[in-house]
Order: structure tokens, then sequence, then C-alpha cells
């Protein structure tokens, strides 16, 4: 023993000793293998397969089957709110995520979509979330038969399936040509033959030999075309009472050597019987081989045929490519001309649109043209000497800028016709639009008296709407005070530093000495709002005025009455306005509420104020006015608007009795309607229209003095219809309500000052008279015994007048109050 | 050795907002904010050189900005015409007033802060209701014909300057609007601490001492560039100097009696000082150009 002592003491042993084999033990060709070393793992160092025959996949949320956590069962939770949701499970669910990693048995690759995998497209398979969860039975017995458009064609020809394609041909069978059944001439399609296709070997592969498919374990292709079937590769057999699965999948595990073959039998023939080499192969027959061919096979006689190339078509010469996934942008250029767009006006300056148009061009210094020294009057002098130099609103020069009448033009533009559908209407329409009247031809047409009215009206319509510059939409718009270069960023602007913000030439005179003070400080009543003072600590300065200062929201009121009275479409209201806001000139609040000593003169501007414009309307409502100064032209606008809606509402029935008074002749129009209008009638005045065909007949009954009158009417000299118009209206003041007296007239409504009502009379003579339209004109001339529209310049006293041979009409309590 | 107060620069704090619209001292004058080019009001410790917060939410240049009297809300008006009341320590956006029809270019606070009165290059002044919820403004004033320079509010009254070269006084409790015709723009208008003057900028190259009670020009100082800027002025804390920024980098210090130019403080030369703010008790100053604003105040020097 001691002799082996010192042997172990001599060797140095390196590892771990292998166990000594038993006597009769056969080797094991195993490895040895700590216990650690013989789990699969995966990435993450867990235990990859679990239980005892089943093992090979991970399982279990988190691994965790096997373990005490075990499995994770889904949660049912269906409350009132939220009803569960029937989940199906996919295959998925049951998975780690190493499972679906690259080399797990369900691996997930990015793989182009079917669409555009160059196979056929099949519908993805939307399953029903119904009781039965999984692809519904019909859908796996009744497949979808997609057929190409080659099949469709040549079902289309005739071709039926497990024909062939080639040329039908009679039946050459002798024994069935005999039969009375095909004794006609009968085609029949040749016999379909399955084309054997050679395919090329393009592996490396035996002959024969697939390799590992890369289908995974769901039957799901990866990336392998080609393959009909795509089902799973675990294929299960059921023979008998025994299932045999077999598939890739259960292989030999990547750790476990080679089973046995447990189930081999031994068998004899596995034995050799006799000693020595094995008895040689019976000699096959030598065939003559051909060079370079292998055994077992000969070479054709016919060649293989080669592969037919086509050669893509030839590209058009100016072609360039462009690829589908590059979109254009709206902004690149076009190589296309533009086409044209619209009338091409916006290529057209103003002054070849001004000379189209037949436009008098306008001189440039359009804010100094101050009218001939002559023909100035007194107040203009005077309102001049007031508010400096800039009291040229009202400047005569406009006038003939401001009409544009289809007749000046009409013929060399091209108006909208807007009744080419009706010839002998379009005939009448322009017939209409040259004299303003129907009356002389319209017998021919054979129209009746109603039709005729009716197709006035719609004439006028018509004539206003499509009006060039002048329609609705034209007398909104003025001409440009500067030229187009003031629009010119890069321009430098005048600076007019000089003249803003109303400043009288005395202040400015003061100004420029120096002598700041009593010249050049105005000092204008102010109302704070209640609500500032109140945050200010401030007491309300008369606590009266707070009713009126109630808030009035600034709404766009849609109501007919306020669209009829700020629709004042005439320039001179418009350069007013504008000038007003541009601040360089016209008047301003502070005028009107000037001191006294110049009151005399303000009622000549607060007239020509009395227009307002949509925007002014707009500040008026807002702000709620609170001059005094303001009230005398907002009673002449509050009877403009109760007149109105006197006219569409009250006086209906009273005007027809006064009517049918004088014309019992006229027939009623039952048809009639007499709701307010809308639509594009809204801002007609029905009424005036009426009263103007009324005066046509009066023509023909009333004293020839008149007929005079309306028959010179066309003619377009201002004066002269004025005059009319004067006449007129004191004609039929005087016939109706002959014991009106002006002091009478001054009853009705809130008082005018007397001074006012001296200086609208001679301003409407004086100042205003050129400003007539021509159109008014006509209105004036006719307007006898109507009221006067909301839109038209009117003299005050005219309205005076109006208004109370309106209230004499009525039999209301006005009436009362006045006598 | 004698001890000389000389005005020097005491910090110097890049703003970092592209162009300084306007600089404003709060009500004591511990803090100061900015507004720029760059949409943002920043609010500064600018005797510490300390960025306290930034306010982002106006979607264009911001020309006017102003702290309440408890510094617990600044309100802002912007190229963008919107008027921001906003929160000091949370930065978010109170209110947004959307009533100006064009760009808002000054704004104050009225004593109590419950009130904020803006003007715009729309020609109007608009009263907003800082303490309700209201959208809409209390009173508009559309008096003036051209775009509103500037605003001072007083206990009880608003000046206004207007392009249109008239100042407009409205007093509150008189219910009187009192303009003046000053015969050139007037770029910016304040009033003296005793609430008895306007000082006002004017575009041809004059500030004008203007008596509030008569209109009557009581002083003019000459001297600094104008040329076509918006240039402030004000006056110092004991109401002899008045003081102005010029389009040639300086700031400019007169006396308001003798109109003497007592003290040049160069800003940046050649860049025009656009706007300058004094402190409400201190002889100290704001003043931007740029985007670079600077604190200026009495340092001893012993010579």
């Amino acid at each position: 023993m001691s002799g082996s002592d010192s042997d172990d003491e001599n060797i140095v042993q390196y590892g771990t000793p292998l166990e000594p084999y038993e006597e009769d033990e056969v080797p094991s060709k195993r490895k040895f293998q700590q216990p650690p070393d013989q789990y699969a793992v995966d990435a993450h160092g867990r235990r990859r397969f679990h239980g005892a025959f089943t093992g090979g996949f991970s399982a279990g949320f988190g691994n965790t089957v096997g373990t005490p956590e075990g499995w994770t069962p889904a949660t049912f939770k269906s409350s009132r709110s939220e009803k569960a949701q029937t989940a199906s499970q996919r295959p998925e669910d049951f998975m780690d995520e190493e499972d679906r990693s690259e080399f797990g048995i369900a691996p997930k690759q990015m793989q182009t979509v079917r669409e555009f995998s160059g196979q056929k497209r099949s519908r993805p398979n939307r399953y029903h979330e119904g009781p039965i969860p999984g692809e519904p039975v019909l859908e796996q017995l009744l497949r979808p038969v997609h057929e190409s458009a080659a099949v469709r064609m040549l079902q289309a020809m005739g071709w039926r399936e497990g024909q062939g394609t080639e040329f039908r041909e009679a039946k050459q069978d002798s024994e069935e040509s005999s039969e009375s059944e095909f004794e006609y001439e009968t085609l029949f399609a040749p016999e379909d033959y399955e084309p054997y296709i050679l395919q090329r070997k393009n592996d490396k592969f035996g002959l024969g030999y697939s390799g590992l498919s890369r289908h995974s374990v769901l039957g799901n292709l990866v990336g392998e075309y080609g393959s009909s079937d795509n089902r799973s590769h675990l294929v299960m057999k059921d023979k008998g009472k025994k299932v045999s699965i077999r598939g890739q999948a259960f292989g030999v595990g990547a750790f476990e050597a080679d089973d046995e073959d447990i189930y081999a039998t031994e068998d004899m023939s596995h034995y050799d019987f006799a000693l020595g080499a094995p008895s040689k192969q019976v000699e096959r027959k030598s065939v003559k081989r051909d060079k370079n061919v292998l055994e077992g096979f000969m070479k054709s006689t016919k060649p293989l045929q080669p592969v037919p190339s086509y050669p893509p078509p030839t590209l058009p010469r100016d072609y360039k490519p462009k690829p589908a996934g590059s979109r254009r942008t709206r902004f690149e250029p076009t190589d296309k001309p533009q086409r044209d767009q619209g009338l091409g006006r916006h290529d057209l300056t103003a002054d070849a649109r001004g000379a189209l148009l037949g436009e008098v061009p306008i001189p440039k210094a359009s804010t100094e043209n101050i009218p001939q020294p002559g023909t100035r009057t007194p107040t203009q002098n005077a309102i001049e000497k007031l508010f400096g130099k800039n009291v040229n609103f009202v400047s005569e020069k406009t006038e003939s800028e401001d009409f544009i009448s289809i007749k000046d033009t009409g013929g060399e533009l091209k108006t909208f016709r807007p009744f080419v559908s009706n010839p002998s209407k379009q005939a009448r329409y322009e017939r209409y639009l040259e004299s303003k009247t129907t009356d002389s031809d319209s017998a021919k047409d054979k129209l009746s008296k109603w039709e005729r009215e009716r197709e006035m009206l719609e004439f006028e319509q018509a004539a206003k709407l499509y009006r060039p510059l002048t329609g609705v939409i034209g007398d909104r718009f003025t001409h440009a005070s500067q030229p187009d270069d003031a629009l010119n960023p890069l321009c430098a602007v005048a600076k007019s530093s000089i003249n803003y913000g109303l400043a009288s030439e005395e202040m400015i005179e003061a100004a420029k000495k120096g002598a700041f003070g009593v010249m050049t400080r105005k000092k204008v009543d102010w109302q704070p709002e209640p609500l500032v003072c109140k945050r200010f600590n401030v007491p309300e300065l008369g606590g009266s005025r707070q009713e009126q200062n109630k808030e009035v929201k600034p709404k766009v009121s849609y109501s007919i009455f306020s669209y009829m009275e700020s629709s004042v479409h005439d320039k001179e209201s418009f350069t007013k306005e504008q000038s007003k806001f541009s601040g360089s000139k016209s008047l301003s609040e502070e005028v009107r509420v000037q001191t006294p000593k110049n009151q005399d003169k303000t009622p000549a501007a607060a007239s020509v104020n009395k227009r307002m414009t949509v925007a002014e309307l707009f500040l008026k409502e807002s702000e709620n006015t609170e001059e005094k100064g303001q009230e005398v032209t907002e009673t002449i606008e509050k009877f403009d608007r109760m007149d109105l809606y006197k006219a569409i509402f009250l006086s209906d029935s009273e005007d027809e009795t006064k009517e049918t008074d004088i014309f019992n002749e006229m027939p009623k129009n039952v048809e009639r309607n007499d709701s307010p209008p809308r639509g594009i009638f809204a801002n007609i005045n029905f009424d005036e229209i009426n009263s103007w065909k009324r005066s046509q007949s009066d023509k023909n009954s009333s004293d020839p003095k008149q007929n005079t009158n309306n028959t010179d009417k066309t003619l377009s000299s201002t004066d002269k219809n004025n005059i009319d118009a004067k006449q007129n209206t004191t004609d039929t003041a005087n016939k109706v309500d002959r014991n009106a007296t002006p002091e009478e007239l001054n009853v009705y409504g809130p008082k005018i000052p007397d001074n006012f009502q001296l200086n609208i009379e001679f301003n409407t003579n004086e100042i205003f008279k050129p400003k007539f339209r021509r159109k008014e004109d006509r209105k004036d001339s006719s307007s006898s015994d109507s009221w006067v529209d909301a839109k038209e310049v009117k003299s005050k006293k005219h309205k005076k007048k109006n208004k109370k041979h309106k209230s004499k009409q009525k039999k209301s309590k006005h009436k009362k109050k006045d006598k | 050795m004698t001890e000389v107060t000389q005005i020097t620069a005491l910090t110097t704090i890049q703003c970092k907002q592209q162009a300084v619209r306007s600089v404003r001292f709060n009500i004591d004058g511990t803090y100061c904010l900015t507004c720029g080019a760059d949409k943002k009001i920043k609010l500064w410790n600018p005797h510490k050189d300390l960025l306290l917060k930034t306010y982002g939410g106006h979607a264009n240049e911001v020309l006017d900005v102003a702290g309440s009297s408890d510094s617990s809300q600044i309100v802002s008006c912007s190229t963008d015409k919107s008027v921001i009341l906003w929160d000091v320590t949370t930065g978010q956006p109170l209110r947004r007033y959307r009533a100006h029809a064009s760009s808002v270019t000054c704004i104050k606070f009225n004593e109590e802060s419950t009130m904020a009165v803006s003007g715009s290059i729309d020609n109007t002044v608009a009263f907003w209701d800082v303490v309700s919820r209201r959208q809409e403004p209390v009173q508009v004033l559309k008096d003036a014909k051209d775009s509103i320079t500037s605003i001072q509010v007083t206990n009880h009254e608003v000046l206004t300057t207007s392009v249109d070269c008239h100042t407009r006084l409205y007093d509150l409790r008189v219910g009187k609007m009192v303009s003046d015709y000053m015969g050139a723009i007037i770029t910016h208008g304040s009033l003296t601490h005793d609430g008895q003057c306007y000082v006002l900028s004017c575009s041809d190259g004059t500030v004008k001492l203007i008596d509030k009670d008569s209109g009557e020009l009581l002083n003019t100082f000459t001297g600094h560039e104008t040329q076509d800027f918006m240039l402030e002025n004000c006056v110092n804390e004991k109401d002899n100097q008045v003081i102005s920024g010029s389009a040639s980098g300086e700031v400019f210090y007169w006396d308001l009696i003798s109109s003497s130019v007592t003290n040049k403080l160069v800003h940046k030369m050649h860049k025009p000082v656009v706007s300058i703010c004094h402190h409400p008790t201190d002889s100290m100053l704001l003043s931007a150009c740029e985007d670079e604003i600077k604190l200026w105040g009495n340092v001893i020097a012993k010579e």
C-alpha cells in the first residue's frame, strides 16, 4: 500500500477523474455531463423544456408551467358597463416570445405581403367573432375559386374544365361515329393532359431530396413559394389505434443523443449468412453509354428547349421614368401652360379694365378735385372753411363715374343674358334695358297684364343683378384713390402726418407755430361704461343713462330691416365712409357734437352722414350710440325702417282699399304672395315698383300735364326730372292730404330743428342735386303716391311729406294723434 | 477725493428674444418683463441677472407687456391681434382676448389691475375686464383716426397717443375726452408722476412736455435721433428729468426745467433704444436695444 501511496504522491492529477467502469459494464457513448448542463435553456437562462415526454416547449406565462405559479388563466370579467369581449384565442397566445423569434417554432419574420409577393391574392381571413371561434366551417369546405384571366378567356371561348386547349376535332373513333347521337358533325375537344414540366434543378442536394422545409409549426409559409400545401408539417396519422405524429419539430433534441430505435425488431435479414465478401451482383446489361452521361440516363434526342427570352418593349424616345412612389407635389411648376381661368380679367390693369367698361379716367389727384370755383356754393365754402379743405366727399365730379348705365356700354359689353333660353323674353328684356319700359311692345307678345307686371319685376331684378360693375356688388366699391403702387410693399408710402385725425387748418397752423393750447385742444363729451367706472373706482356719470347703455351685442342681424338699412350702395356714402376710416378727410363724430357756434353748419354734414355702410352699422350697433347730435340722423333712419315695416306688414290692406278706390278696373291678383319678400327679392321695394306701375296707368287717366312729364322722363336731364319729381310729390301731397300744413308735418316723430329744415332743402337743391343717379330720377318721377325706398338719397322734406301722406292713409291712432 | 454719483450699466442681459419690443418694470421695480419678436415674454430679476420664467403662447411678436399691481398676473399684447392674461406662477394663459382687428401695440393695467387697456393698430382702445370671464371688451374707444401708439392709465384717466398726431386724455370722473393736436406723430406718451404734464415723444425729433390742463407746450427736448422708430420716453422718479431712447443707441437725460441734456447713456451705438422703463422709486432705468436689456443705476465713484 505504501508503494501505491508513493505512486499517488508522484502523480499530478488534472480534472475530475472519470468514474471507474464496473467490471461488466458496457461503456456508454455519452459524454459525461453535469446535471445543470443537461437542461436546455432559453436566452434568459430559463429552462426551455418541461415535462417528461411532452417537452420541447417552454410554456406558460413567463415560462411558468411546471412551477408553483403554474398557468395563468385568462380572466373573465363582464359588467354592465363593460361587456366581456369574446376573445378568440390564437396559437400565439400560448407561445413565448422566443417561440416567435427567428429560431423558434413559429418564427415571425418580415416578409412581403401576399399582395406584392407575386402570388395570387387571397383575402385575409377574417373570422367571425361569433359564438363559434375560429375559421368558419363553411369557409373551410368551400374555397373560392380564383380564375386567372387566361382561364376566364378560355371559358369564354368555350373551354371547359378538363378539356384540352387545342383545336376541336371530330371524333375519329369508328365505333362512336356510327352512333346516331353524333350524326351531325360534332367537334370534340381534345383530351386534356397534364403537361410534364421539367423543372430545372437549381440546388445541390441529391435527387429527390427536399431539405428541411421552412414551414413553421403553425403551417404558415416562411418565405417559401411554390408549395401548394400550406398546412403544418406536423402530420398526424391515424393508423388504427396508433397515432403517429411526424413532423420537423419532433426530431432529436439538440442536447440529446440519437435515441435507439426502440421499436426496431431484430430480423434475420440483418445478418450475414456467409463469410467472406458479399456475393457479386448480377452483371447488369451493359448499355452502350454515351460520353458524359450518367449511368441510368440517356441523352435526349431533342435538345432542351432554350428558355425563350422576351426583350422588353422599346421605350418612347421622350419617356422619362417616373417611379410609382414619387408623388408630384402641387407646388411643382407645371409644364403645361395654365388654362385660361375665368375672364382673364386679372391680367388686365385697372386702366385697361376701365377702358373696357368705358369709364372716364379719373384725374390723378382725386382728393383735390375741387369743383370749379364758379360753381361753388356758399354752403360748401362755409363747410370748407369750417373743416379745412377736405370736404369734397360730395364732389360733383363723381357723378359721371358713379353710374355706368347699360346704355352707355351695354352694346359693346358682353353682359350676361339671363333669358337666353327664351328668346322672345330676352328680346323683351333687352328692350326693357334700352327704354326701361315694356309698355309699347308687350301687347304683341300676348301677355296678360299680370304676367307683364311680373316680368317687369323680373327684369328689374335682372337689370340690377347683371349690371356690369354697378350691380349689387359693383356699387359697394369705389375707385382707388391711390395708384396700385400703394399696395406694393417695396414702394415707400408717402408720409402724410400733417393732417391726420381731422385737425383743422387752424390747429395745424397753431401746431406749426408751436402755439399749443387752446387752438390745438378739443374737448368732447365722453361716456365711460358703467363697468369701467366700477373697475376704476370712479362714480358713474349720469345714472339716468344707464338704460341706454344696456349692452347690445354686436350681432350680425339677418333681419330684412337691417339689411335694407345697411345696404346703402351708393358711392358717395362709401367714399365718405372710407375717408372717414382712413382719417384723411371727412367728418367725424367729434364734428357732429361740436360747440354750438358751429351748429348751423353741421346739419349739412349730418345729412350726408345719414347714409350708412354696413361697417358703420355694425359699429353703431355695437356702441349703441350715445351722442345726442346723432339722434337727428337717427330719427330719419328709424322712419325709413318704420316705413318699410309698414310697407310690408301693416299697410297692405289699407293700400288695397285705396287702390281699389282709384283703380277699380285693376284686377286683383289672387295668387300673389303676401308674405314679406325674401331671397333675391328681399332687396326689392315692391311697393315702389307697383307704384311706378300705377303711375303708368295713372298717366292715361290723370291730367295731361303729368302725362307729358312721364313721357319726358326718359330724358336723362337731372334737373328736369327733379322738377318732375317735385311736382309729382307736391301734387299727390295736395291731393291726398290737402289740409296737411308744414307745422303738422313736424308733429310726427321727433322734432327736427327748424334750421335743419332750411338746410336740408337748401342742400337738396344745391349740393346733392348732381348726385342723383339716373335710376333714382326715374323713381323720383314716379314715386308720387308711395313712400320712399330706404336706399335712396332723399331730401328730408320729401321724406316728411311721404311720411305724412302715409300716416294720413291710415285710420290708426297715428292719425288720431295728428288731429 | 469727491464722491460722484454716476449712472452706469449695472447689469446687461442678453434676452435671446431676437428683438426686445419692450421692457417693463413690475410694480415695485424688483422684476422686469421683456417681450420680443420670438413670441415669448420673459420675466427677469434684472438686479441679479436672473431669468425667472418664460411665457409662451402668442402666435406672433409680443409688442407690449404689463404686470399687475399684485405681481400675480401679466397682460401682454401681440401682433397676432390678441391680448393674453397670464398667470405669473403657472405660466399659463388665463384669458385670451381677441376683439382687436389688428396688431395690438400697447397695453396697461389700471391701478387695481382689474382692467386692462389695450391700444391697437385698428385705431381703437379696448377696455378688458380682467376680473370677470367676459371675452368682449367692456368699452371700445374709437376716437383715434390712426394707430394707437401708447397708453397710460392713472386712477381715473386714460392717456392715449396716436399716429393721427393727437393725444387723447379720457377722464372717467368728468366724462370728457380732451384731444390735443401735436402736429407730428406721437410715438409715446407718458405722464409725470404728479399727473400734471404729458411727456410726448414726437416723430419730428422732439420730446414735448405738455401741460395737461391747458394743453400748452411747456418745454421741448431735442438732441436725440428719432428716425422712424417708436421711441419711448419716461420721467425719472423725482420728476426732474425726462428720459428718452434714441435711434443712435443712446439714452438721453434732459433736465425737465432747463431742457438741457444732462446725461447720455450709451447702450449700443447706432442701434435704436426702442424701449425704456424707469424704476418706480429708485433712480434705475431699464433700456432695451436689439436683444439686450441693460439696467442702469447710480454708482458712487470716487475721484
